[in-house]
């Protein structure tokens, strides 16, 4: 469980979430929406860890009964996709999932690896560099990456924005489809109300200096 | 076929020079006599360890101080800094240094009230038999040109926001930011990085202004040795500096080659490393501002020495300040006005040249041939100095320009060619198309678009790329000597000449203003910058594609 208590994001001069509350269920998705500059990124940044300077927040984020707001990144263990699939290029999609997967005996991390491939349809694509991918395929090994490193949340920064339309149904269900089966929480920013998943709660950010 | 214009200015003259330079070098007699000089093993060997050393050591702090800096509040200080830090030239900061480590130098005038020194210690802290001086002399010019390099890498709007959001995603998956780094960031920057490196192992191989004033002298370096063979007045003794100067090609050719197999082998087992999957907690991590610190305060106290030495008339040990002053030494500075006029007109010259030069081929070719030509472009960069000067001295011969400021200018714009190609190609490559298409569709022709839109959006990239080709024309040392016959003096080779024996007030007179040009031409540059980024608004890039 994912708990968002009374949020507040303010930039230099203007405040761009106001008191902001949710609770996320396991496998639920909270969407967010609104216009450009109305602070949807930076929700995640702060959710993240990595909230630019300049920008100030505060309020309560719960995972779990534990609360996260004050921890460094790496302790949060909230996981982000964003638009780009940010594989990492020198390595190949095996070594993307392995730097996800915590440390163990390598045979056994390769099945792991190679099973999450297998379920997304992957399977023998591991010892391949992402470059040689197709867009759709690098986008589920993105998401196989995220998972994989066992994330209590996820956060998704506008994740289908940048496929075309057929690949983009496909990779929510495959998304959502996850999530649900692992019940994981997750907040998900988007521009466009199609991305946002039956049942879903749904918030919208007015932005420019507006409340939530 | 307009690209054939610059290619071929740019590349015949070098391809003689370095055609000359092989055949000058490939002499059995001269070979046997290099073989049997008992000088040859010793000068290799403190070569060989120079050069290693310095290119060891400027890699690992350069990858510990990105690592521990990068998106902290210090790192905009320090791409801040580098500008300035890269306009010092070699020989003025080396000659800063050496006053500031000998034995009665700056630093041991500092200790000595601790150490209850009435006279210099005894040390050999300049030309010290292991080089150690040189080595940290290279060390301190090497840390900036990487970390510039590495600047060159990340700074573009695209791949910062791309390190970001790696960063941003390997902390989500539970690792630190310096693992990130080692582990997602530098495996994928090393090999970017090769050139760069490669141009650090081959300076410190080969370089000897610099250790002309900070490196070992019995023996020297090899290319020391080989430089003053090149200088005799016997023959045989120059064909002898002519191999000497092949061999420490070869050398450096053959380290690199060793490079690249090692990188090669290490890189499966070292990618391995990095997905293991283990997340080490947080260790001790020594602080980099004080290392940073200490670096601005060593170019400041080695450039802010010049300047007081220039005046000091009487300064005795331990005294901390000159107990009298006087202005002779810049008397003679300016005595010898032609020697400043002759470095300006041929920094102006050789870098207009160079900047012309990379504009033309930039303009006239698609990206995708700048790989093919690199290896010429990078030649007068990797290729031993010692070696090439051999080759342009008979090419200056051939041309009948020897001894002759033309044959200097042609010698000077070999070398400042690459570095303004280097400079200026990522904003060139990175200018975005679509102002090109505007500007036609506007009903304006191509010489209309260069000269109205695309070189003053250009203009702070070009003005940086001029101001580096100065600063690589004016700090000419070699190619000034032989290519010069020693005839036209700059302030570089007045400098360098007092380093082996001059007056000291007169010969950090010369560093400074050696210093000082580049610095000039830097904050005209930078100047001319900030006035875009006004005209321009901030975070605009010089029209780059985002």
């Amino acid at each position: 469980m994912l708990e968002l208590v009374d949020i507040t994001l303010a930039a230099p001069g203007r405040t761009l979430v106001r008191g902001l509350s949710a609770r996320v269920g396991a496998g639920e998705v909270l969407a967010v929406m609104g216009e450009s500059g109305s602070g949807k990124s930076s929700l995640l940044a702060w959710l993240c860890g990595t909230l630019a300077p300049g920008l100030a927040a505060s309020g309560t984020v719960r995972l779990d009964g534990r609360e996260i707001q004050d921890l460094p990144t790496v302790q949060r263990r909230v996981g982000i996709l964003f638009q780009d699939d940010l594989l990492f290029p020198h390595l190949s999609v095996h070594g993307n999932l392995l730097f996800a997967l915590p440390a163990g005996e390598r045979a056994a991390r390769l099945v792991r690896a190679e099973a999450a491939l297998a379920g997304a349809g992957l399977a023998g694509y591991g010892p391949r560099l992402p470059h040689t991918l197709s867009g759709g395929q690098r986008a589920r090994v993105s998401v196989l990456r995220a998972l994989l490193a066992e994330p209590r949340a996820l956060l998704l920064d506008e994740p289908f924005s940048r496929l075309d339309l057929p690949l983009r149904e496909r990779f929510r269900a495959f998304v959502f489809e996850r999530l649900r089966t692992m019940g994981i929480p997750a907040v998900l920013v988007t521009h466009d109300a199609h991305d946002i998943p039956p049942g879903a709660q749904r918030i919208d950010l007015a932005g420019e200096g507006g409340d939530a | 076929m307009a690209w054939l214009v610059p290619a071929v200015l740019f590349a015949l003259p070098l391809l003689a020079a370095l055609g000359w330079a092989l055949a000058g070098a490939i002499d059995p007699v001269a070979w046997q006599h290099l073989a049997h000089d008992p000088a040859l093993r010793p000068s290799l060997a403190l070569s060989l360890w120079v050069g290693f050393a310095a290119t060891a050591v400027s890699l690992g702090l350069t990858l510990w101080l990105v690592t521990r800096v990068h998106g902290q509040p210090a790192w905009a200080r320090l791409e801040r800094s580098l500008g300035a830090l890269l306009a010092v030239p070699h020989a003025a900061f080396a000659v800063g240094l050496a006053l500031l480590l000998m034995p009665s130098g700056l630093l041991a005038r500092l200790i000595a009230p601790l150490a209850n020194w009435a006279a210099p210690p005894d040390v050999a802290t300049v030309h010290d038999p292991l080089g150690l001086a040189l080595i940290g002399g290279l060390v301190l010019k090497e840390v900036p040109f990487l970390i510039w390099n590495v600047v060159a890498q990340i700074r573009p709007v695209a791949q910062a926001e791309r390190l970001r959001m790696q960063l941003q995603a390997a902390q989500a998956m539970g690792y630190s930011v310096a693992s990130a780094w080692w582990r997602i960031v530098w495996p994928q920057l090393l090999p970017r990085l090769a050139l760069p490196l490669l141009a650090v192992w081959a300076y410190g191989l080969t370089v000897v202004d610099m250790a002309l004033v900070l490196g070992p002298t019995r023996p020297p370096t090899l290319a020391v040795l080989a430089w003053q063979w090149l200088l005799d007045a016997g023959e045989a003794a120059n064909r002898q500096g002519a191999a000497a100067a092949l061999l420490l090609a070869g050398v450096m050719a053959a380290g690199a080659l060793l490079a690249a197999l090692g990188w090669r082998a290490a890189r499966g087992p070292l990618l391995r490393r990095c997905v293991r999957g283990d997340r080490p907690a947080r260790a001790v991590r020594l602080a980099a501002t004080p290392v940073l610190a200490a670096g601005a305060l060593l170019y400041a106290g080695a450039i802010g020495l010049l300047l007081f030495v220039s005046v000091a008339s009487v300064w005795t040990f331990p005294a901390l300040w000159p107990q009298q002053t006087t202005l002779d030494a810049w008397v003679l500075v300016a005595g010898s006005l032609r020697s400043v006029g002759v470095t300006l007109v041929l920094g102006l010259a050789a870098s207009a040249t160079g900047v012309v030069l990379a504009v033309a081929w930039l303009e006239t070719t698609p990206a995708a041939w700048d790989r093919r030509a690199a290896p010429l472009v990078f030649a007068p960069m990797l290729v031993p100095g010692v070696l090439l000067v051999v080759g342009l001295y008979r090419l200056a011969l051939a041309l009948d320009l020897d001894g002759s400021l033309s044959g200097l200018w042609l010698a000077h714009s070999l070398f400042t060619t690459p570095y303004a190609w280097v400079a200026l190609a990522p904003a060139y490559r990175g200018f975005d198309p679509r102002y090109a298409q505007t500007a036609q569709a506007l009903g304006r022709n191509s010489a209309a678009f260069l000269w109205r839109v695309k070189w003053p959006m250009l203009l702070a990239p070009i003005a940086s790329a001029a101001a580096i080709a100065f600063a690589v024309g004016v700090t000419q040392y070699l190619s000034t000597q032989f290519v010069g016959a020693g005839r036209h003096a700059t302030v570089t080779t007045e400098a360098l000449t007092l380093a082996a024996g001059g007056p000291r007030g007169v010969m950090a007179a010369f560093a400074l203003v050696q210093a000082l040009l580049p610095a000039l031409a830097f904050g005209v540059a930078r100047a001319l910058g900030r006035a875009q980024a006004r005209r321009f608004g901030a975070g605009h890039e010089a029209g780059a594609v985002a």
